[in-house]
């Protein structure tokens, strides 16, 4: 019997091997992939995110436990996509205009992989028109946007307004995060949510799909 | 006068410089470029720290020598004495003179690495982040205490952003020694195989600073009760009353 536990630990210790062994015996012994994702995978990116607020875990052992992470979803993708099981919900995330800072964005992406979501990374330096026009294309219903200098912060605003001009805005939930974005300048510029750092983001994606889906 | 300057290690020589010359008469606190790291939320505590330092009784202002600086300077508070800050995201557009040349710069080259010489003898790229996780990031060193792969895999996530960067653009400000900043800069440039290209700094905002010629174009002044707060406009800062 495959032991979840063992799934858990890997992704917490960021053993990306073990983390995809596991669950490769685990698939061979029938387990479903929901509860694999559910049971362990969830938990242990949980726990990644609780380790990193208190200070335990830094930037380098949330890349780890994010690409374990990625390791053992990797063999779950097809099973997933047979069974027709439905992601929390679409995400589009970029690095915004003329800035090219990727580490944080990065993460935040990856957390929300391992959150159930459905994420399309559209890297860095990336236009508005590039974010509205993969919004249209992928009927996404979050938008992550990432800054890490104030002189480009500017471009997330205009990002909302792309997605207003194209009639979009009431479709998408508009999250922001980056060093220097404040939760104020998140109100100023019409976003929907703030995210001070990685795991706070996908706690953020979370309660926007929880509500979504209620509403 | 007399004004407490309080300024970030990476402008030590272009500020010594405009304190040389100032009619004024300037007591210094430089902080270390490591605050910058931290992240403005971070940042701040020790600014404020540093800016309570004037005395009411002998300071008439504390001259800021920083920019915005990835909201390094947002809540700042001036408690008792004027505080006078420069109108600019960062010292990028400090050392180039204006903001609106930073600006058309910025948006006219894709992808610039900036060094200074306070950048290339005191600023280390992610210093911060190595202090934290208790590593310089050599791979040598990740590999020590991450193992093999996964000390492989940190440096190359790491470090992808240098493939992000084309260019490094050395700002010569004419207070370099010698050569050997420029060198360092060409060096740096050619062994991460981006272009590189030496533009002329401008002092002028470092000299008004510190010579008390505010013009509010470039300047904010923050009486004492006020707070420096982002502006999200072309005047980058704003005074707002505490409280």
């Amino acid at each position: 019997m495959v032991d979840l536990q063992e799934l858990h630990d890997a992704i917490l210790n960021g053993d990306a091997k073990s983390a995809a062994a596991v669950t490769r015996a685990a698939l061979a012994q029938n387990v479903p992939a929901i509860e694999l994702i559910q049971q362990a995978m969830v938990p242990a990116m949980d726990e990644v995110g609780r380790r990193f607020e208190c200070q335990d875990y830094f930037v380098p052992e949330l890349l780890l436990s994010a690409r374990a992470m990625k390791a053992a979803l990797e063999p779950l993708r097809p099973l997933l996509a047979a069974s027709g099981a439905q992601p929390a919900g679409t995400v589009v995330i970029g690095t915004v205009k003329g800035d090219l800072h990727d580490i944080g964005k990065n993460l935040v992406a990856a957390l929300l992989e391992g959150g159930g979501f459905e994420v399309i990374d559209l890297g860095v330096d990336v236009a508005p028109e590039k974010f509205v026009e993969t919004v249209q294309q992928t009927n996404a219903n979050i938008v992550c946007l990432s800054a890490l200098l104030t002189v480009t912060m500017l471009s997330m605003k205009a990002v909302i307004e792309g997605l207003r001009a194209a009639g979009l805005r009431e479709h998408v939930t508009v999250l922001v995060g980056g060093a220097p974005v404040t939760r104020q300048f998140a109100e100023e510029i019409g976003a929907d949510g703030y995210g001070e750092n990685a795991s706070a983001a996908v706690a953020l994606a979370r309660s926007c799909a929880r509500s979504a889906a209620v509403g | 006068m007399r004004c407490l300057l309080v300024g970030c290690e990476v402008l030590l020589r272009e500020l010594a410089d405009a304190i040389a010359r100032s009619p004024h008469t300037i007591d210094v606190e430089f902080l270390p470029k490591g605050l910058h790291d931290l992240g403005g939320a971070r940042m701040r505590p020790a600014l404020q720290t540093a800016v309570d330092h004037a005395d009411p009784a002998r300071h008439e202002a504390v001259l800021m020598g920083y920019a915005l600086c990835g909201n390094g300077l947002h809540g700042l508070e001036a408690r008792r004495v004027t505080l006078v800050a420069p109108r600019a995201h960062d010292c990028i557009a400090l050392l180039m003179g204006s903001r609106q040349r930073y600006d058309a710069y910025f948006h006219s080259h894709d992808g610039v690495y900036f060094r200074s010489t306070g950048w290339l003898e005191r600023g280390r790229d992610i210093e911060q982040l190595a202090r934290d996780a208790g590593t310089d990031f050599t791979l040598a060193d990740l590999i020590a205490k991450y193992g093999e792969d996964n000390g492989r895999y940190l440096f190359d996530e790491l470090r992808r952003y240098e493939k992000s960067y084309r260019q490094l653009t050395f700002i010569e400000t004419g207070l370099e020694s010698d050569g050997r900043f420029e060198q360092q800069a060409r060096a740096e440039a050619a062994e991460k195989n981006w272009h590189f290209e030496k533009i002329r700094g401008d002092l002028s905002l470092f000299r008004k600073l510190v010579g008390g010629e505010w013009d509010p174009a470039d300047f904010l002044v923050v009486e004492p009760g006020e707070r420096i707060v982002a502006s999200y406009d072309e005047g980058i800062i704003k005074a707002e009353r505490i409280g």
